[in-house]
Formats: structure tokens, C-alpha cells, sequence
């Protein structure tokens, strides 16, 4: 049982760990919490078996496809439901926009695709010891997304520039940044690292339009706990998320284990409204 | 007696009104209100059923038509959708005036214009299986032509205490309405049977992984497992984690696990294997491989025309039965009127049709034989129909 617990935790983690940091990346150059990362990632599945296996793609050539996709949606995400409501974020109308666009994915994707789930190939096929692939990948792609964007931020120019964005958007903008493009490659990105989290996942969780509102709830969860904007605090949220609700679904039962999981967030909330690894924010009055 | 303008113009309408509505006029259609999800999700039982209920039309109509007067199907996608399925029977009750309506195909459509047609006193047919759908008193002129959720339960609960003879038994639910009240139907069903359920338990359709589940079932004693859900995904994964176990239980339950959707869906085509699930005697192969006359007959003029390899045989046969019943109901009686199609409904006994042989009485609106409710084996689809499960006599 234990065993059991770990595998499935830490996979089901991983996604939700990335779906955070997909969240995450939206929010750094936008300040806008965009309720698309779900959907990003449920498309990711999707677009991932549509190009391995009804269109017959060799397995890299469908992931490129994929993640060009996604990270087009993103873009489509930062003009359609992000740009127009940027000078209202104190009345907050992101969420009615981003929840909007996405309810128009799924069901643009429920219409077009199925609302059955579909298979997904295997990517690799081959167990690491004795631990199935739809098991080990997302782990796998999660720890190469924390690398990778490691790097990103800290031996890029770009990286340096998300991260002016992110922490002062006046003073970056005051210094020359292109503050707007920055956003739509933060989108793009923001699709890419979706993409992979519904890409890696597929063997676990089907391509099925209904990852969309799972993914977007249970994607939220880290980020809330690790503390907004913080991408550590996703990815520990995320694997304590995933490894918990395993832990309540054995103990518990499914039903119930939804009810452990939102109940422990709320508490969590009430005990650190700013996330266990975020800091307050000082503001003047 | 002397007449006045006045009497003689009042009289002369009365005339006229009695000789100008003849019980069925010469060249009007017989329109049949067809209330179809055709796209959306659960298409597939629409899809099948339509191509029953073409099939139907074109053959009556070829034939004749009803004493002269042609079938016309009024179709309307109400994509699953309540909204939409209540606002096409506004439509075929007020404007398009329909003489019939058959379906909705999905229950939470039916819940929505059940009460609609009941006002208007619309003769309906409809193969929804929610209990609460089919009252005599509250809506007289709604019949079932397909089991209902009970008559499943009963088929499921029989085939698990007396064909599998097991004792102990897990029930697992989705977490839908539907999964949620058939589940606990079922459960208390199996209790009051002297079955003992070691678990009860409602799962995410998309919970990635069913090996908690599986595991407390199997700890907990579990002999067989009772499935109710619709979705096909968590059936799959029921399978796979029930191969990845090694446990040989037996899974008896809700029809869509012989979907053909399951197929892609396994990690190996044996994890299929000890599943059966709800099917019917009509479209059943017994072991020499043949179906039961009546079908076999559908089955061969069906064949060149309708394609039965991606859909289920029950859905057709179901549609060309309706039709049939309609158009029965009006050639016999000579009228259009509702009341009299629903006289003629209420007074069919042991009616021969390809899907089942229908009874349905003033106080009774449940057209199917519980008898012929069986289970088949979930993996042996072909053209449509099933294998009968094992342990069946005759």
C-alpha cells in the first residue's frame, strides 16, 4: 500500500506540481492568476494522443506539435483574456475573462474531440525499476521543467527580464523592458510547461476533456499553498498535494478524499493566507 | 319551423366542423417528433437509435405508408442538453405539432419534458431508465420501451447471487447522481437479497489511479464486484489495476463496460476478460452463435443498410420498434388523436418486437420483460451484439 501510495502520489503530484507552475508563470508578468492552466494541460493530453495516434506522428514530432499548440493557446490566452482586463485588476475581471476562455476550450475541445476519454500512447515504454512509465514520467518532466527553468531564469537574459518583470513591472518597464512582449512569451511558456504536464500525464490520466476542471482545482491547490508567483512552493505544494490525496483515497476512500484534500487547503489558508512559502505583502494605505 | 340566418349560420358551422376534421385526413403526414442527442456527449445511443428509426420510416413508408399517409420524422439535436431538449418539445407540441414524440435518449432530458408532453397529453415513447421517469397517474402518456434502472439491478444482482453464486460483494459507484442512486439502490438491493456488501464506495470517474479501491475491496473479502458508472475511463482503469493486482474477481454491472471504447483503452485485450455487463436476450448469441429468430430476421434486412459494427444492435432494433408502434397505433385505431394512441399503448400485450416483447397496461408503462434482461459477456461484441454470459440456461 505504501508503495502504491508513493508512485501514484508523486505522479499525480507532478502534474499538479507543473500546473501550478503553469499558473505561476502567468501570473509573474501579468499579476493575473489565469484559470486556463488547467485547460492548457487537459489540451496537452488531448493534442498529444490526436498527433501520436490518430495522426500516426512519430512520438517527438507529436510532442513539438503539441507544445507549439499549447503555447499558441497561450498567446491566445494573453490577447483575448488577459490584455483587456489588465487595467482592472483590482476588480479583479480576469477571473470572469480567464474562466470564460476556458469554459470555451472545453468545450471547443468536448465538441471536436470526445467527451469519452482517449488513449494515449506510451512515450518510452519501458518500466524504471518496476515502476510503470505513467508513473515515472511526470516525475521525470517535472524535475527537468525545475531545471530548466532554473536555468532559464538565472543564465538567460530573458530569464533576467521575466524576473524584472515579475518583481517590479514599473521599474522594468521604466528601464526599457518590453514588457508586453515579455507577457506573450511568459503566455507561450506558460502553454509550453502546460502542455508537458497533460503530455507527460496522458498514460495516467487519459486524454479526457474532464482533466480541464480537475486539473484547474487541484492545479490551484500548490499555488495557493506555496504562496503566489513562488515556483518552489508549487512544486513541494504540488508533490505533498498528490501524495496526500493518494493517502486519503487508501484511508478514506475516493469520495471523501476530495473532501480531506479541500479541507486540509482550507485550513492551511486560514493558518497562512499567504502560502506556506510566501511572504506577506507590505502595502501602503 | 322556421329557421333564422342567425340559427341556420350556427348550424351550418356545427356541420361543418364535425365533417371537416376526418379521424385521419387523406394526405397529412403522420409526424413523429424524434428528440435525438446526436452530438454531444452520449451520442452513441442517439446514433444507434436514428438509424432504427430510418430504417423503420423507409420500410413503412415504401410499403404504403399508413393507409396511405407517409411517416415524417421531425428530428431535433438536443445535445444532451435539458434546455435544449425542453425547448424542441415546445416546438414539436406547439408549432410543428407532432402526433408522437419517441425519445429523449439520456434520463436528465427526460426528467426536463416528461412533465412538458405530460401536460399536452403528448403519446411518448423512451428508452431513459431512471425509475421516477415511468408513473402511470402522474404522466399517462409516457411509456418505457427499455428496462429501467431496476430491471438492470435486478438482472446484475441475479446473475451475481445466482449464476456466480458468490456471498460477498464490493459495489462501486461514480460520483454522478446517477452513480451515486444506483449504487445505494443496488447495495440495499443485495442486503434485502442476504448478500453482504464488504464495500460501498462512490470514485471520481477520473481518478488516475482505482488501486485504493481495488485494494480495500479485495481486503475487505470482496467476491465480485457491482459496477455502476458511465464512464467508460473508469472502467478501463478498473480492469487494468484488477490485471495489475492479479485478482480473478469478476466484475458484473452497468452496460457501458462492453463499450467498444474500453478496447483502446486496456493495457491488454485479457483484462476484459470476467466482465459482464447489462445486455438483453434479443441481441444475445447463445453458443452455436446465433441470435434469436426475431433478431436474426432484423439482422438480415439490416444488413447492406445499416451499419451495426460501431454501434449496439439493441439501440437500432429499439428505434425501428418505436416507429413501428407508433404507426401501429394509428393505422388500428384510424386516428391521430392522443388519446387514442395512448388507449391503444395501454392495451398491447406480448407485442413481438425485434428488441423485446412489449405489455403495457393503464397501471403499468414499463414495457420490458425483466426475464429478458441478461448479462452479457462485456468483451465479445460483434455486429452489435453479445455473447450471452456464461451460465445462463436456455
Amino acid at each position: 500500500m505504501l508503495a502504491s501510495i508513493l508512485m501514484s502520489g508523486l505522479a499525480v503530484g507532478a502534474i499538479y506540481a507543473l500546473i501550478g507552475v503553469t499558473y505561476n508563470t502567468m501570473f509573474m508578468t501579468s499579476r493575473v492568476m489565469s484559470f486556463t492552466a488547467g485547460q492548457l494541460g487537459m489540451v496537452g493530453g488531448v493534442l498529444g494522443s490526436l498527433f501520436a495516434l490518430r495522426l500516426g506522428l512519430p512520438v517527438p514530432l507529436a510532442l513539438l506539435a503539441t507544445l507549439l499548440c499549447v503555447a499558441l493557446i497561450g498567446v491566445v490566452t494573453e490577447f483575448v483574456a488577459v490584455r483587456p482586463v489588465l487595467k482592472s485588476l483590482d476588480q479583479h475581471l480576469y477571473v470572469l475573462s480567464t474562466l470564460a476562455l476556458a469554459t470555451m476550450i472545453q468545450h471547443t475541445v468536448a465538441v471536436t474531440w470526445s467527451t469519452e476519454p482517449r488513449p494515449f500512447p506510451a512515450v518510452f515504454g519501458f518500466a524504471i525499476a518496476g515502476i510503470d512509465e505513467k508513473f515515472w514520467l511526470p516525475v521525470v518532466t517535472c524535475l527537468v521543467v525545475i531545471i530548466g527553468l532554473e536555468m532559464l531564469y538565472r543564465r538567460t537574459l530573458a530569464g533576467h527580464a521575466f524576473r524584472a518583470i515579475a518583481e517590479d513591472n514599473f521599474a522594468a518597464r521604466a528601464l526599457g523592458l518590453p514588457e508586453r512582449n515579455l507577457r506573450i512569451a511568459s503566455y507561450a511558456l506558460a502553454g509550453g510547461i502546460g502542455a508537458l504536464a497533460g503530455f507527460s500525464g496522458g498514460l495516467l490520466l487519459l486524454a479526457f476533456v474532464a482533466n480541464g476542471p480537475l486539473l484547474n482545482f487541484y492545479g490551484f491547490v500548490p499555488v495557493a499553498l506555496g504562496g503566489l508567483g513562488n515556483n518552489r512552493g508549487a512544486i513541494v505544494g504540488g508533490f505533498a498535494l498528490g501524495l496526500f490525496q493518494q493517502a486519503m483515497n487508501f484511508l478514506v476512500g475516493g469520495i471523501f478524499s476530495s473532501v480531506a484534500v479541500f479541507g486540509l487547503f482550507i485550513l492551511v489558508l486560514l493558518l497562512a493566507p499567504q502560502g506556506l512559502f510566501g511572504a506577506p505583502v507590505a502595502r501602503r494605505v | 319551423m322556421k329557421l333564422n340566418r342567425r340559427e341556420f349560420t350556427i348550424g351550418a358551422a356545427a356541420t361543418a366542423a364535425t365533417l371537416a376534421t376526418p379521424a385521419i385526413a387523406q394526405t397529412e403526414p403522420l409526424r413523429i417528433g424524434w428528440l435525438a442527442a446526436m452530438t454531444g456527449p452520449s451520442s452513441a445511443p442517439a446514433i444507434g437509435f436514428n438509424r432504427g428509426v430510418l430504417f423503420a420510416t423507409e420500410a413503412i413508408n415504401a410499403a404504403g405508408g399508413v393507409k396511405g399517409r407517409k411517416i415524417e420524422i421531425i428530428t431535433r439535436d438536443t445535445q444532451g442538453d435539458p434546455t435544449k431538449a425542453v425547448n424542441a418539445t415546445q416546438e414539436m407540441i406547439s408549432s410543428v405539432k407532432v402526433h408522437a414524440i419517441w425519445g429523449p435518449t439520456n434520463s436528465g432530458e427526460s426528467l426536463a419534458v416528461t412533465p412538458i408532453m405530460a401536460r399536452s397529453k403528448m403519446p411518448n415513447l423512451h428508452p431513459c431508465v431512471v425509475d421516477t421517469l415511468i408513473d402511470p397517474a402522474k404522466f399517462p402518456n409516457a411509456f418505457r420501451i427499455s428496462p429501467s434502472n431496476t430491471q438492470w439491478d435486478d438482472a446484475v444482482r441475479g446473475y451475481a447471487l445466482n449464476i456466480l453464486k458468490v456471498t460477498k460483494v464490493a459495489v462501486i459507484g461514480d460520483t454522478t447522481g446517477y452513480g451515486v442512486a444506483a449504487a445505494k439502490a443496488s447495495s440495499e438491493g443485495l442486503k434485502k437479497d442476504g448478500a453482504e456488501v464488504v464495500y460501498l464506495a462512490n470514485v471520481d470517474a477520473t481518478q488516475p489511479d482505482m488501486t485504493p479501491d481495488l485494494l480495500r475491496a479485495r481486503n475487505a473479502g470482496a467476491q465480485a464486484i457491482v459496477v455502476w458508472s458511465t464512464s467508460t475511463g473508469m472502467d478501463a482503469r478498473l480492469f487494468n489495476t484488477r490485471a495489475t493486482m492479479g485478482w480473478d474477481v469478476s466484475f458484473v454491472g452497468h452496460p457501458s463496460m462492453s463499450s467498444g471504447d474500453i478496447a483502446k483503452l486496456l493495457e491488454k485485450p485479457d483484462n476484459w476478460k470476467k466482465v459482464y455487463a447489462v445486455g438483453y436476450r434479443s441481441c444475445s448469441y447463445d453458443d452455436a452463435g446465433k441470435l434469436p429468430a426475431r433478431s436474426e430476421e432484423l439482422a438480415g434486412k439490416l444488413k447492406g443498410k445499416v451499419d451495426l459494427s460501431d454501434t449496439l444492435l439493441w439501440w437500432v432494433a429499439a428505434g425501428v420498434d418505436a416507429i413501428t408502434l407508433f404507426s401501429k397505433a394509428i393505422g388500428e385505431t384510424g386516428s391521430t388523436e392522443s388519446a387514442e394512441i395512448i388507449k391503444y399503448l395501454n392495451g398491447i400485450k406480448a407485442y413481438p418486437g425485434y428488441f423485446g416483447e412489449y405489455t403495457w397496461t393503464a397501471v403499468n408503462h414499463n414495457g420490458y420483460p425483466t426475464a429478458d434482461v441478461v448479462m452479457s459477456d462485456a468483451s465479445s461484441a460483434k455486429d452489435g451484439a453479445f455473447r450471452l454470459a456464461p451460465g445462463y440456461k436456455g
